[in-house]
């Protein structure tokens, strides 16, 4: 049998064109395939750092709970072994939860980790009676959540127009320094626009400059000629 | 009593470097043999082979600055065929053994980590394991000649050498060169591989090629050079299209000499750059033609392979930890090594076999596994009258084997098809 499109000839009783998928008239009914291969799939290879990962996490949890022991028979409460115990499970959650899972999924560790220094902090304030957490801690940490998690979102989502992107998110990162600097004022009463408008101008210049030259095509490709790797 | 051990040839070093938990770098040979296979004769045939090819029966090992190869506890058991060729070979599996025995009714495979062997290597490894699987089960005794090596003798040291550092120029080769287009398409989940397997009479393949001035290789990069050409012309406008290459390894045991048993391959990337305007097949097969004849030279496969023993020889390379060599590595091979070429074609050439050994041997296969970052790959391995031409793919479209066995058959070579197909796991 011969495929009526690509021209190619078929195995016996193929039922389409592996190439084209154009349908096989077969004169023979009966005709059965011959198969190549067995019908046999492997197992899906499972998670080779589980084994490293159960062996950190079990130190990490018996460093955890020395510290507790010696600062509840030195101190009588938890005292500073929270701070290293909350430490300790941010750091965690950061580096050693997503090794659990086959894949790295950043849409949801990325948030999840800054999720957890958010806590983290909100623990601090609390157990210090500062008052920083709502107004200063809370908005500057989701503020670089949303930067970072947008980030790695169109870099991992959009492969067109990567340094015009990357134009507008350096300027982006310059104006959330203001931003950063008007909650430091709001909290802590500081003079504002002072230290941001540093990053402002050094993130906008870079940022206006990938604009350009992604609007101008002899730059992008006499850039891209001198720092090809 | 401690096991045997080697370091890594120079070659075999970024394979363990650059592996992935869903990916590794393997390569498979298979024989067709004219009855079903017996699996307890091939686990003979196995076993038996053990003390004549030390360098293959290894398993991975990580030392704090190297991996190595050492040797294995028990030959790998044989076992059955999946439903697809180069199935992942994790690290738990390469710590036990780097190669795997396979059979599917008449045809028997091995597929091996590429840290191990190259396509020259592999052969010879297969060509022995047939002629043993012959001798077991048919009782004919084949002679140790055209690649079949004689079991009852030891390994030659020649057989174990890194010949790499025997034929390293004094001169570096740069490698910079410019980036490929990169072919893409629709991932397969769970690291399903495609694998279309033409089928075409030598002869027709060789007339074709002499027809157009070429070798057999210059000719079907040059058809599949014109494949991807089309394919990026109907998907990027002109101005912001890239160079096609194709990835071609080169055997270095014709230009050097020698008879290792372990990697002794490099690749060139020759190829076309669609932007300085159309080619026509004639003028393709002349450029591969041509390119292949002025890069493969003792003198600059010297250079080339300089460029990769040098850094290995340096003290501050061979005093940092394995780990960030690895990841040096890595980033070398994404950013170097993976980007100069569209896909590989790798020709294992006519495969010859001694005469006691022909009428058992209905077909030889060579598949090449696919890379990490592009999609597709080729290898062509003749034997008798038949050339198998094996492309693999991880991505559902089929489109660059449509255009590329479409473009055979119009140019005179009849293709026969085979397939695997994909069923629910």
């Amino acid at each position: 049998m011969y495929c009526v499109k690509c021209g190619v000839k078929l195995q016996d009783g193929a039922e389409s064109c592996p190439l084209c998928g154009t349908p096989v008239w077969r004169p023979c009914e009966n005709e059965s395939a011959r198969e190549c291969y067995p019908s046999l799939y492997p197992e899906r290879p499972h998670n080779e750092r589980i084994p490293a990962v159960a062996f950190i996490t079990v130190v990490l949890c018996a460093v955890c709970l020395s510290c507790l022991i010696a600062c509840l028979r030195t101190y009588g409460s938890a005292a500073w072994s929270a701070y290293v115990m909350m430490g300790i499970a941010v750091f965690y959650v950061i580096f050693f939860l997503p090794q659990w899972f086959r894949r790295y999924h950043p849409m949801i560790f990325v948030p999840v980790s800054f999720a957890a220094v958010c806590l983290f902090l909100l623990f601090i304030c609390l157990n210090t009676g500062g008052k920083w957490f709502w107004s200063f801690a809370l908005p500057c940490v989701a503020l670089l959540g949303v930067i970072t998690t947008g980030t790695i979102a169109i870099y991992r989502y959009v492969r067109k127009k990567r340094l015009l992107i990357t134009g507008f998110l350096l300027i982006a990162i310059g104006g959330c320094s203001m931003l950063l600097e008007l909650f430091q004022h709001l909290t802590f009463g500081s003079v504002m626009f002072t230290w941001s408008l540093y990053p402002v101008a050094a993130f906008g210049i870079f940022g206006l400059f990938l604009i350009l030259a992604d609007m101008i095509p002899p730059l992008r490709s006499h850039l891209e000629k001198k720092f090809f790797l | 009593m401690s096991r045997q051990w080697m370091p890594l040839d120079n070659a075999a070093l970024i394979f363990p470097a650059i592996r992935r938990s869903t990916w590794v770098n393997t390569f498979r040979m298979a024989v067709t043999m004219p009855d079903d296979i017996d699996p307890v004769l091939l686990q003979r045939a196995v076993n038996d082979l053990r003390p004549r090819f030390p360098s293959i029966y290894v398993r991975l090992g990580a030392g704090l600055f190297w991996y190595f190869l050492e040797a294995v506890r028990e030959p790998p058991k044989v076992r059955p065929d999946y439903a697809y060729p180069l199935t992942h070979m994790g690290g738990g599996e390469l710590r036990v053994c780097c190669f795997r025995v396979l059979y599917y009714k008449r045809r028997m495979a091995v597929e091996f980590f590429h840290s191990l062997t190259d396509g020259t290597g592999g052969m010879i490894f297969i060509k022995t394991l047939a002629a043993r699987y012959v001798d077991l089960r048919y009782g004919v005794r084949v002679p140790p000649e055209k690649g079949v090596l004689d079991i009852g003798k030891p390994p030659l040291p020649s057989e174990l050498e890194d010949s790499f550092q025997r034929c390293s120029g004094e001169f570096a080769m740069s490698r910079a060169e410019e980036n490929a287009w990169r072919l893409r398409g629709t991932p397969e989940p769970a690291g399903f591989l495609h694998q279309i397997t033409g089928l075409a009479d030598t002869d027709d393949l060789v007339r074709a090629a002499h027809a157009h001035n070429a070798t057999v290789t210059a000719f079907v990069c040059a058809v599949m050079a014109q494949a991807i050409i089309g394919m990026q012309a109907d998907e990027v406008p002109l101005k912001r299209q890239k160079p096609v290459k194709i990835t071609i390894p080169v055997n270095l045991r014709n230009l050097f000499g020698g008879d290792t048993l372990r990697n002794f391959a490099l690749v060139i990337n020759p190829g076309v750059d669609p932007r300085l305007g159309s080619y026509t097949l004639d003028e393709l097969c002349r450029e591969f033609t041509h390119q292949m004849a002025v890069e493969i030279t003792p003198q600059k496969m010297a250079a080339r392979v300089a460029a990769n023993v040098k850094p290995q020889n340096k003290a501050a390379m061979r005093l940092a930890p394995l780990f960030l060599k690895n990841m040096a590595m890595r980033m070398i091979y994404t950013f170097v090594g993976e980007s100069k070429g569209c896909l590989n074609i790798s020709n294992l050439g006519r495969v010859e076999l001694p005469e006691a050994m022909q009428p058992f041997i209905k077909r030889f296969e060579f598949i090449i596994g696919v890379q990490y970052s592009y999609p597709n790959n080729c290898s062509i391995a003749s034997c008798g009258e038949v050339t198998c031409i094996s492309m693999i793919r991880n991505i559902e479209e089929p489109e660059l084997e449509r255009r590329f066995f479409s473009s055979l058959v119009e140019l005179g070579v009849p293709i026969e098809i085979e397939s695997n197909l994909k069923r629910e796991a």
